[in-house]
């Protein structure tokens, strides 16, 4: 028998970095090729890339992602998946419709992976990464109902719908109205061989902090539901205890908004705001901090939780979506009543001044990030869903 | 023979003239023997599905109700509408000589059943873009144009119903003009024109 093979879907991937889809892409088609499994992976096109390549043993196609002008972005998404359609149709009819399964990444590729599934007639799969009702708290806008119902639409057309934690296998359950048996939870994974850095954190934390300061570091987007505000006022709390400096990754709409408060608050000195770093500092920065905070109000996953995790930092999350299933408290990490700059200030100054009960979480944190989100696990689990779903497939009338 | 026919309107759904000349169409077809399927779009579901022409009527509605403009209203309904034609398609044994598509809203479906199943098609020109919004040059104008432009290159013939109109074609999207055929609307010869160039868009595709 041929391999089992995949055609996956996404409107990004390595070097195109919008978002989390594409490492996510990146790592999962990697991982399913060394499950024996031949995976192609169709995205946009992206200034320099080749518009086909094999990496790690995936055939990676690069379309023409729709240049023309279009209205605006969800226009340009339609329009995309037009083009997007054409050439991955194109090309399965040349190696003979050999897809046995269609694996589409949210919303952004919703046209093409429904549009494939119809003409050759294959099994489609959704990983659900967000929705819209949670990225915008409720639906207001015209173009907001039409992207939920756009969801909507290709979650009732997927044979299977994948989430990456049980909060967001709730959240979709009850926005989309789906039934339990068609949803399935896969873990996001994270590299953890990536982030071994410089053990010798001395000279690289003098770039950032005092030697007598603890380095409490928090990475995200700089927007209200990452929560960063709340950090931001429990910063005088954690001072009042403990020495340290405050080092802000990422950048966001609210950024001018946080340094005002900053400054009027006199403490500039202890909060570094870094905007963007790369993957090699950033990696180092998780290793080197004293504690990653994850202060989310909304969170369907958490990966920025799981980075600092595998990187060796201790984490202090915030109670809620899927930070919660990441951590357990006291063992890999504490938890804080979110949206609550008290309780955020307590956990954080519990890690700073217990250097023995920061270490056991770190280590704890370290064990289970191997065992459970680990790629190749998830690789495995995901060919599991696949292989189900044929077995479904093949005794229905378009087998 | 075995033609599909997308068309945005068709009776009891009529928006300008296309849906009086696509009905004609399709009766005189069955009555010349070519079996026809008609997707088109209606979100109450109205009308016939099969006629006694013989004429069978595939009405999809759009999966997605809230839209922000004609665009992604269009370019949703095409899923639709590519999937009522793998339908008809797998249930007539992947026999279908070709899709008749007329004007460009449909032209995004017809591209991904020719590329991926092999169906040829042939875009019946109504109007164009250029003539409809003449001075409007904004990006939702020049979208259509895209589609448009689409739908002539990945076309197996162009069916117009003037020489004016293919002079347009021609001018406006350098269509070479051995691809464009003039069906004018003379009662006499009119469906004969047709078949002509039905049969002229298969050979065309098997090429």
């Amino acid at each position: 028998m041929d391999k089992l093979s995949v055609l996956m879907l996404s409107w990004e991937y390595p070097p195109r970095v919008i978002g989390g889809i594409s490492p996510h892409i990146y790592f999962l088609s990697k991982y399913l090729a060394k499950q024996d499994i031949k995976a192609y992976v169709f995205t946009c096109d992206f200034p320099g890339a080749p518009a086909h390549e094999v990496i790690d043993d995936v055939e990676v196609y690069r379309v023409d992602s729709y240049k023309s002008p279009s209205p605006d972005f969800a226009s340009w998404v339609y329009l995309m998946n037009m083009n997007m359609q054409k050439e991955t149709a194109t090309l399965i009819k040349k190696i003979g419709g050999k897809i046995d399964v269609i694996h589409a990444h949210d919303w952004l590729v919703a046209n093409a992976g429904i549009g494939l599934k119809h003409i050759f007639r294959k099994p489609l799969l959704v990983t659900m990464h967000s929705t819209e009702m949670g990225r915008r708290d409720g639906l207001h806008a015209t173009g907001e109902k039409m992207i939920h119902e756009t969801e909507a639409w290709l979650t009732y057309e997927a044979w299977k719908v994948i989430c990456c934690s049980d909060y967001m296998i709730n959240h979709v359950k009850y926005v989309f109205g789906l039934p339990n048996d068609k949803l399935v939870m896969v873990p996001n994974g994270v590299n953890s061989h990536g982030y071994i850095a410089d053990k010798d954190c001395q000279t690289f934390r003098s770039k950032f902090a005092l030697p007598e300061e603890k380095i409490v570091l928090f990475v995200g987007r700089l927007v209200y539901e990452k929560g960063i505000h709340i950090l931001i006022n429990a910063v005088p709390k954690i001072l009042s205890k403990v020495n340290a400096k405050f080092i802000i990754v990422g950048s966001g709409y609210m950024k001018e908004q946080l340094l005002n408060i900053v400054r009027s608050m006199g403490l500039e000195h202890k909060v570094l705001f870094e905007g963007f770093l790369d993957n090699d500092n950033l990696a180092k920065l998780q290793k080197c901090a004293d504690v990653a905070v994850v202060p989310s109000l909304f969170e369907p996953f958490g990966i920025v939780a799981l980075e600092a995790m595998a990187a060796g930092s201790p984490v202090v999350v915030s109670d809620t979506g899927g930070l919660a299933e990441i951590v357990e408290h006291d063992l890999t990490g504490v938890k804080v009543y979110p949206n609550n700059p008290d309780s955020l200030a307590w956990g954080i100054t519990k890690v700073l001044l217990n250097t023995t009960y920061a270490q056991s979480l770190r280590n704890n944190a370290y064990r289970q990030i191997k065992e459970k989100y680990d790629w190749e696990k998830i690789a495995q689990d995901t060919k599991r869903i696949y292989e189900e779903v044929l077995g479904e497939y093949s005794k229905s009338f378009w087998a | 023979m075995r033609a599909i026919i997308f068309s945005w309107e068709y009776p009891p759904r009529v928006v300008g003239q296309l849906s009086e000349y696509v009905k004609a169409l399709t009766t005189q077809l069955a009555t010349n023997k070519v079996d026809v399927d008609i997707v088109t779009y209606d979100d109450s579901a109205t009308g016939l599905t099969q006629e006694p022409s013989g004429v069978k009527t595939m009405r999809v509605s759009n999966p997605v109700k809230t839209h922000i403009g004609v665009l992604t209203w269009v370019l949703t309904l095409n899923q639709e509408v590519e999937r009522a034609a793998t339908n008809i398609y797998y249930d007539a044994d992947k026999k279908i000589d070709l899709i008749d598509v007329y004007d460009w809203h449909f032209i995004p479906a017809a591209v991904t059943l020719k590329n991926g199943l092999d169906i040829p098609f042939i875009y019946s020109v109504e109007s164009l873009e250029d003539h409809r919004s003449p001075t409007a040059q904004s990006s939702y104008n020049m979208a259509i144009k895209s589609i448009e432009w689409l739908g002539f290159y990945e076309a197996a013939r162009v069916n117009v119903k003037s020489q004016w109109m293919k002079e347009e074609v021609m001018r406006i999207y350098k269509v070479p003009s051995e691809k464009i055929a003039i069906v004018s609307a003379d009662p006499d010869t009119w469906i004969g024109d047709i078949l002509e160039l039905y049969s002229s868009a298969v050979v065309e595709a098997t090429k």
